[in-house]
């Protein structure tokens, strides 16, 4: 098959698949079910295949529109990494979710939702001009929305709507830096905008967009509110995806497209570093046990953003590697989350304990990826921490990167506290159910499985990743 | 072909009102809905476009404003048409309804076709004589009172325009654009200062713009469902908006002051009228302060002066009145099957309405320019438009607008639609047929608007910029 229909096929597919969904689901819930996998899986798959082509350094540019004069789409080394990494972590979302979501209401919204927001992701990654990236990521804000506010319930769906209004805020504060872009460069595509002189304004404006979508600090607020969705869908807001548009715009626009001035190399990691420390601390005083995963989620990104912002290679590495750890595993520990909360109907830690016994699959699970959140050798979030912050000392920024290193020692002590008041010593709940349905488990047996893998066999995506550094480095300098 | 657009309702009227009173009363909304649909289809199809321009009487014109016009209102008819047979109660009633939109429609037909400043009052009247009698449907004291308050300003808009014809005549000792403009243009008088100035005033009052919007809540909350579709979405649109694009772009030209007074009514009446809607308990009085809103959109990207500008109000316009028209039939929905409007009443509906919960939030996220559907395009070039002509702030303002556009739609989708149902509307039923035809009709065009845009911009936007 030619590459551009790869990529055509990686977006569209659930694009316009999940319109279908419904309907489907009004004949069968089965294959709604297996119809809503296979949409997402096509996208892994089609990935996979555009793997070789940017791996020998090429790119591919799709789908032509006379009328505005730019490409729609476009794959890199970069865009097909990302790719893979929210595919994979999506297709195993929903996979659980076939356990998960089987009996509350309004399941043919939620596939419709959950795979049109995958989708919109495989657009955002391989767009190629801002006109489309917008288009797409207002899409997910939209999707975001119906399904944090899933449960219907009036403070939920209050939620929701702090969420969208958040998002969207951002959103068009970056469309606003989009059009000072297009004023100095005459045209949207980002081939263009990569040859001419970007104002530090608009980049002021699109950090906005990608500070609300990536819950940083100060605009991270709704993120740890959108816990109230169902568990599969935090994990996918803020472990595979949402989160990761984010960060993925950053590197699509600061890192890959346009250089920026050196001052930023200095404003973003502070921001990251202070993003990073209070949300551990949030984390710390926390007992809503979805809520710490999510300033977890905050804290980490942190740590993203100083790889991909500081501007050296070995960091820059060491960022696009957290982005495909961190996925994992805290996607594992959402998962988790929502195992625990159906057999225990209850999300407060401090009325838990001693679930190991009744529950050590997703004990081991949720032990092996928190490990890797923390940064513990031999799995995969030690080689991607251990990289960031050696590309921080390596820069000169001494300060931030001890900052960073307390930041990672803050992250072992939550994590720590978590698993412990969950799964060890006497328990509280009254009659703990058993774990989830097979789907459920081996779900989150396969996300620590990967974990302990991508630590193993660290060498693969380090290959790609390397790739696309020496991709970036040649194409900026 | 021009002609038969006025002719043809005109025949049908007529057909409808010569005898045989009980099969004309069935024939009647065949009759109507056949003749909103043709045109329709001339416009899609082009049939006959440039021939059969054969009796001059009106100097009648269609360019490429004119047919999305004609076009909207085309398809905001046939909508409320269907509306109207499944809201109103008595075949009687019916029957004037179905007649009265098809008076209204040779009125906006005419207004959009004719170069000619006094026919274009003569068809004004047509249309404001027949809105009016439809706003007072119910024969209620608040429809009267709705009714009462838009022929009071509106008689008031009408003695300036007519004022300002006169003056005009004076000094072009003609009415028609090309002569008005040529003596207009470029002159200083004092008396075709204030003669330019009574006119668009005249204008702004019928489009119901801040600060003089005064009798737009009443009138579109106080008429029946069909007719405030209709109103909302094609009426006022029609008298107001188009005849203003109409007359400032090729009539008085684009003075300073001209752009000046039209960007900061039209940023007013964004933020006036966003910040009511907010406040609103009354679905239909939400949705109507939406409008002041969104035509606010309108005049400000007007206002610039420019063809991308233009270009913009006009594709906001026609977007405006499908998902305004789309509203307005969802709140029909609401309204006929819950018996109220309140919204703080009401919650979860989308649980047992499902398809009016969907359009509504195609039709919002619309209305709020939330990509990819229509509304965000028109809003992405009325922005691009102020920001190329130099307007940054104008610009930036019209985007913290969408902000306030999309925080009330949310909080009526969180009132109204999203979030557990009332246990007082558990056993309620979708609305009929006749509603959730349109309401699906007109969410698919807001849809495939947006995801077709590039089609779109080619057939739409190009030619009405080509023509300034």
């Amino acid at each position: 098959m030619k590459n551009e229909t790869l990529i055509l096929l990686t977006v569209f597919v659930p694009v316009l698949g999940s319109f279908l969904l419904p309907l489907i689901g009004k004949i069968s819930e089965t294959t709604r079910n297996l119809c809503a996998l296979i949409f997402v899986l096509v996208s892994l798959i089609c990935s996979f295949l555009l793997l070789p082509t940017v791996m020998r350094g090429e790119t591919i540019s799709a789908l032509y529109v006379q009328a505005v004069n730019m490409n729609y789409f476009y794959a890199d080394s970069l865009a097909v990494f990302m790719a893979i990494v929210s595919s994979l972590v999506g297709a195993i979302i929903v996979l659980y979710s076939f356990g998960y979501i089987s009996h509350y209401e309004h399941r043919n919204e939620y596939y419709f939702m959950v795979v049109l927001f995958l989708g919109s992701m495989m657009g955002i990654v391989y767009s190629r001009n801002l006109i489309s990236i917008y288009v797409f990521w207002e899409i997910t804000a939209l999707a975001c929305w119906r399904l944090i506010g899933f449960f219907r319930e009036r403070t939920y769906v209050l939620r929701a709507d702090k969420a969208f209004l958040v998002t969207v805020f951002g959103a068009l504060m970056m469309l606003i830096g989009f059009l000072n872009i297009y004023g100095t460069a005459g045209s949207f595509d980002l081939g263009v905008i990569s040859k001419s002189h970007v104002s530090n304004l608009a980049v002021l404006f699109i950090m906005f967009g990608i500070l609300s979508k990536s819950a940083t600090l100060p605009l991270h607020t709704w993120l740890p509110d959108a816990g109230v969705a169902p568990s599969p869908v935090t994990a996918l807001l803020h472990a595979a995806v949402l989160v990761k548009i984010g960060v993925y715009v950053f590197a699509r626009l600061f890192v890959v497209t346009i250089p920026l001035d050196e001052m930023w190399h200095t404003i973003i990691p502070i921001i990251a570093a202070v993003s990073a420390l209070v949300s551990a601390g949030a984390a710390l005083i926390d007992t809503d046990m979805k809520r710490i995963i999510a300033y977890s989620t905050v804290s980490q990104i942190g740590f993203i953003f100083l790889g991909l912002s500081i501007g050296n290679d070995v960091a820059l590495a060491g960022g696009l590697l957290y982005i495909l750890m961190h996925g994992l595993s805290k996607a594992a520990l959402f998962l988790c989350a929502g195992i625990i909360e159906q057999a225990t109907h209850t999300k407060d830690i401090t009325k838990m304990g001693g679930l190991i016994k009744t529950m050590p699959v997703t004990a081991i699970s949720f032990l092996i990826c928190a490990f890797s959140v923390m940064g513990i050798p031999p799995l995969g979030g030690f080689f991607a921490k251990y990289l960031v912050i050696n590309g921080a000392f390596k820069s000169g920024q001494t300060t931030i990167s001890f900052v960073f290193l307390f930041g990672a020692v803050l992250t072992i002590i939550y994590l720590f506290r978590l698993f412990i008041l969950i799964f060890m010593g006497h328990s509280k709940v009254e009659h703990p159910e058993k774990e989830g349905t097979p789907v459920m488990l081996i779900s989150v047996a396969t996300l620590a499985v990967l974990s302990i893998l991508g630590g193993i066999f660290i060498n693969y995506p380090a290959e790609v990743v390397m790739t696309t550094v020496q991709q970036i480095m040649g194409v900026v300098r | 072909m021009a002609l038969l657009l006025i002719l043809i309702p005109l025949a049908s009227i007529i057909l409808l009102n010569i005898g045989f009173k009980n099969a004309m009363t069935k024939l009647a909304i065949w009759l109507s809905l056949a003749v909103s649909a043709w045109q329709v289809a001339m416009i899609i199809f082009k049939v006959g476009f440039d021939s059969l321009n054969l009796v001059n009487v009106f100097n009648l014109e269609i360019d490429g404003l004119s047919s999305v016009l004609l076009l909207s209102i085309g398809i905001v008819a046939f909508c409320s048409i269907l509306v109207g047979n499944g809201t109103i109660c008595c075949p009687k009633k019916k029957f004037n309804f179905y007649n009265l939109i098809l008076l209204s429609i040779i009125g906006m037909n005419g207004i959009v076709m004719v170069r000619d400043l006094f026919s274009m009052y003569v068809f004004l009247e047509i249309t404001a004589v027949s809105a009016f009698i439809l706003i007072a449907y119910q024969e209620d004291k608040f429809s009267m009172e709705g009714s009462f308050k838009y022929l009071v300003l509106s008689a008031v808009a009408t003695v300036m325009m007519l004022s300002s014809i006169a003056i005009l005549l004076m000094y072009a000792g003609n009415t028609s654009f090309v002569m008005v403009r040529d003596a207009v243009q470029g002159m200083n008088s004092p008396l075709v200062l204030t003669a330019i100035a009574l006119f668009v005033v005249g204008l702004l009052i019928k489009g119901g713009l801040v600060p003089f919007h005064g009798w737009l809540p009443d009138a579109y909350t106080s008429a029946p469902a069909s007719v405030s579709a209709f109103i909302a979405g094609i009426v006022t649109k029609t008298t107001g908006i188009y005849t203003m694009i109409r007359i400032v772009s090729e009539v008085f030209g684009f003075s300073e002051t001209i752009k000046m007074i039209l960007m900061i009514v039209g940023l007013i009446s964004i933020f006036v009228g966003a910040l009511a809607a907010l406040g609103q308990n009354d679905f239909k009085r939400m949705l109507a302060y939406s409008s002041i809103s969104q035509v606010g959109y309108i005049i400000l990207s007007l206002g610039t002066g420019t063809a991308l500008g233009v270009a913009g109000a006009v594709f906001h316009l026609f977007n405006h009145s499908i998902f305004k028209t789309q509203l307005f039939i969802n709140s029909a929905a609401v309204e006929k099957q819950t018996g109220t409007r309140d919204m703080d009443s009401m919650s979860g509906l989308s649980n047992v309405m499902p398809v009016t919960g969907w359009t509504s939030v195609v039709a919002f996220l619309s209305t709020a320019g939330i990509p990819p559907l229509s509304g965000f395009w028109s809003k992405l070039i009325i922005v691009i438009a102020l920001w190329k002509a130099g307007y940054y702030w104008f610009a930036g303002l019209a985007i913290i607008g969408s902000l306030i556009t999309l925080a009330y739609f949310l909080y009526m989708q969180r009132r109204v639609f999203f979030g557990k149902i009332n246990v007082n509307f558990k056993d309620i039923k979708e609305a009929g047929a006749s509603i959730i035809i349109p309401a699906i009709i007109l969410a698919a065009i807001t849809l495939g608007v947006g995801i077709f845009f590039p089609y779109f911009i080619n057939t739409i936007i190009v030619p009405v910029s080509s023509v300034f």
